[in-house]
């Protein structure tokens, strides 16, 4: 894997709109799935972000995603339907112990929250090149500099992997046990921590030197050879989802101060 | 005695990188012209690879340290200049192909595209610069193709392009094949041809004295901090004293002094054609000359 | 006639299903200094990590001294095989030069006793690399040929009986690549068994008495230097370059192959004597 990403080219709707904009709707459904202590506002959101799943054809990807926090909200619910502190109706009981109502409903609600959550966030990525993210970003006003390292990041990443199979390999040479006992394993984890650690290093400034040559520390007006565009349907979308926050917001203080 | 330009003008260069316990450069001073191309040699540690971010601008910028002496391109001070304006006037490759690469971009059409994007060249102007750069090294085919998929020489190909995009009209090369195979080395050296015939001034740190030789007008001797010799090859590698510098020589003068072989005008030979020349005189009349196609 | 030390019976090998990039191998190794020659991607050190028993053959057999690499660890084969890797940044992690020449040896000789043995080993090991006096010395505080160096030392403190050098004239300039021969030239005397992998013809012809050429995965060539770097017609496939007095001697037309200076001197001396 060159690149650290889940993006599949399409150019399905979703694709093609620009990436603040989805990234905007990740946050604010978050945000308003948050704010309210709601089952109901979350599943709604759940439910729209994957319509946007199906309809940007990721649904099958978005599965896989999900796939691998099963673990995480199947825990979710036998914690909170056990040691919820609010546990007062009995639900069901399983293997001799006693689920609540209370508690299943609450983890209910944890579920919307974070299923929702990585869904919104799920079509973002899965849908969205890295670098024009972050190109976006920085066309809008992100610092160019910390554009640089989160874009770079994803490429280096995998080529610190495959740095540190050459390390195993110079190591395992010089008759270093990766397998065994913990107390091995642990040393082991020095003598291909260390060479890690000073390789990226030494990369890091050659390729600082290399970046500065390219004038990457000069001041001024920036330039973008891969233009990220902002559609109508774009700003509408955008316009739709700041009125969706600040309704949601100026309802949730209401009911507060109700 | 044409309309020659000096290009690059060298005045006492002293250097010490910041704690270091040797100064890396010691009085340096020499002048190339526009469009000659240099060859800079000398044993690791001679101070080639400084001399290389003192002209490109690396020293004081990146590396600190304080530089005396006067360093000026185009009569104007090196140190001093804007990094925006230096590097429009001077490119830097360097020996690592893979991490001169930015990292950031998916695409060789983007990597080119970086150092444009960071002066602000405006879009069209980068379009058109970049299609003409990546045609010209070869790369057009593999534009979209992300650069770590790239082998050495066609990644030493694309930093070239790279940097040959901001249009600099002098470029540097610190040991550009020393981690390429045969195939990529002669990938980098027939580009340089082709830079020498765009006319752009050329300096290059290399050890393959053989290759060298043949795309060079100068070379320039440097050990332990000092410029010891600099003048064309034969003359360089002419000298006794070349051994006791630990430098080394191409392997065709090594042989000529061997056999006390030398030119009509007194040097030995240095380069492949020179020698075979030399050698296929001393077989006699009427013998069948076979010139090699290397 | 010494017994083969590394046998090679019929090796494949693919990183991924059924995309060999070893294909059928059948190769023996003695004691005479050998180079593996290729261009990058032809399988040179894949071939390599499977001597030392890095990676597996997907198919067919390795002997490293008696020993099938399928039955045995890593950690065990570099007592008899070492691999000395082309970039010293991807092992070095000790704060002194012999405290990163002592990991090899202290990982295979692992009885308290042996710690001093180990430490002799490696004082041997720098003696012979010329990196005795450097002792306490951080190896980030030494040249890059210095550090290619230590990582020979490394290596040789291991005592084992064949040494793999993975490019070792990389990035190095002449006086480094001079002193390496000589030292290759004493590792040999020692009665070491001595492969490199390379690109560098030059330093081939010089120093190696045998020259494999590998090409897409297999082995092209394989014989006495001076007859495989004749065969220009090889070479060229294998996008190799021959050495610089070979060619030299072709556009001449020499009846012989000069590896060295001394071999040119002579051959042109006959060829003039049996012209004229």
């Amino acid at each position: 894997m060159r690149v650290l990403s889940l993006y599949v080219e399409n150019d399905t709707f979703i694709h093609k709109l620009e990436p603040i904009t989805k990234l905007l709707y990740a946050l604010i459904s978050i945000v308003i799935t948050f704010l309210f202590p709601s089952i109901m506002v979350g599943a709604v959101f759940v439910a729209f972000s994957l319509l946007l799943a199906i309809s940007a054809k990721v649904f099958k990807r978005m599965l896989l995603l999900l796939n691998v926090v099963l673990i995480v909200l199947l825990s979710m619910v036998i914690i909170q339907g056990l040691f919820y502190r609010e546990n007062v109706t009995p639900a069901f009981r399983l293997w001799g112990l006693t689920f609540y109502k209370e508690g299943l409903l609450y983890s209910l609600l944890l579920i919307v929250r974070v299923v929702n959550m990585i869904i919104s966030f799920g079509v973002l990525i899965l849908t969205t090149r890295p670098s024009d993210l972050v190109d976006d970003l920085v066309q809008k006003g992100l610092s160019p500099r910390f554009g640089y390292v989160l874009a770079s990041v994803l490429q280096i990443i995998p080529q610190m992997l495959s740095t540190t199979s050459t390390i195993t390999d110079a190591q395992r040479s010089r008759g270093l046990e990766t397998e065994g006992n913990l107390f091995q394993r642990f040393s082991a984890f020095f003598a291909l921590l260390g060479p890690l650690v000073l390789n990226s290093l030494v990369e890091a400034r050659e390729r600082a030197m290399a970046i500065e040559i390219r004038g990457f520390s000069v001041e001024g007006k920036r330039t973008f050879v891969r233009q990220i565009p902002e559609t109508k349907a774009d700003r509408w979308i955008k316009i739709s989802l700041y009125v969706a926050f600040i309704v949601a917001v100026v309802w949730r203080i209401i009911l507060w101060v109700m | 005695m044409g309309d020659v330009s000096t290009k690059i003008s060298i005045e006492h260069l002293t250097y010490k990188y910041p704690f270091a316990k040797n100064v890396s450069l010691e009085d340096i001073t020499l002048s190339i012209d526009a469009g000659q191309s240099i060859g800079i040699i000398g044993r690791n540690g001679a101070g080639k690879s400084t001399l290389c971010y003192v002209l490109s601008g690396l020293i004081p910028r990146f590396f600190h340290g304080k530089i005396t002496g006067k360093v000026t391109i185009d009569g104007e001070d090196v140190p001093t200049m804007p990094l925006e304006k230096l590097i429009r006037k001077v490119g830097l490759v360097l020996q690592n192909p893979f991490s001169q690469i930015s990292g950031a971009k998916m695409t060789v059409y983007e990597e080119v595209a970086f150092g444009l994007e960071n002066l602000g060249i405006e879009k069209d102007e980068m379009h058109e610069r970049i299609d003409t750069v990546l045609r010209q090294f070869d790369l057009y085919k593999k534009k979209d193709e992300n650069p770590f998929e790239l082998s050495g020489g066609q990644l030493q190909r694309l930093a070239i392009a790279s940097v040959l995009v901001l249009k600099p009209e002098i470029l540097i090369l610190d040991e550009p094949t020393s981690q390429l195979d045969p195939r990529g080395t002669t990938e980098v050296f027939e580009t340089i041809s082709q830079l020498k015939t765009l006319g752009i001034t050329i300096l290059i740190v290399e050890h393959k004295f053989e290759k060298l030789v043949e795309y060079v007008d100068k070379i320039a001797l440097l050990h332990e901090g000092k410029l010891l010799g600099y003048d064309t090859a034969e003359h360089i590698f002419s000298t006794s004293e070349i051994e006791t510098y630990g430098v080394g020589q191409p392997i065709y003068t090594a042989l000529c002094k061997r056999m006390g072989l030398k030119k009509a005008n007194g040097y030995y030979p240095v380069s492949f054609g020179e020698t075979v020349a030399l050698l296929n005189g001393l077989k006699g009349s009427g013998m069948d000359r076979r010139t090699y196609n290397g | 006639m010494v017994d083969a030390i590394i046998k090679v019976d019929g090796l494949w090998f693919a990183y991924k299903e059924d995309e060999y990039v070893l294909q059928n191998i059948d190769i023996q190794f003695d004691d005479k200094p050998t180079a593996i020659v290729g261009q990058n991607g032809a399988g040179k050190t894949t071939f390599v990590k499977v001597l030392k028993g890095l990676l597996k053959p997907s198919k067919g057999d390795v002997w490293i001294a008696g020993t099938n690499t399928k039955e045995t660890t890593v950690a065990q084969l570099s007592k008899i095989i070492g691999l000395v890797f082309q970039n010293p940044s991807d092992q070095m992690f000790k704060s002194k030069v012999i405290d990163e020449v002592m990991f090899g040896p202290l990982n295979i000789w692992k009885d308290k006793k042996d710690k001093n043995f180990a430490y002799e080993q490696s004082i041997k090991a720098l003696k012979i690399v010329e990196l005795d006096n450097r002792l306490e010395e951080h190896p980030y505080d030494l040249t890059l040929s210095e550090r290619k160096l230590l990582c020979l030392a490394s290596i040789i403190a291991m005592d084992p009986k064949i040494i793999i050098l993975d490019e070792p004239t990389i990035a190095q300039d002449r006086f480094s690549t001079r002193k390496l021969a000589e030292i290759i030239k004493e590792l040999i005397k020692d009665g070491k068994v001595i492969l490199t992998i390379t690109h560098d013809m030059d330093f081939v012809a010089e120093n190696f008495e045998r020259t494999v050429i590998f090409y897409q995965g297999r082995v092209l060539d394989d014989g006495p230097t001076e007859k495989v770097l004749s065969n220009e017609e090889n070479v060229v496939t294998a996008h190799l370059e021959l050495p610089n007095l070979v060619k030299l001697a072709k556009a001449l037309d020499f009846k012989t192959t000069p590896l060295t200076i001394d071999d040119f001197v002579e051959g042109f001396s006959t060829y003039k004597k049996a012209e004229g």
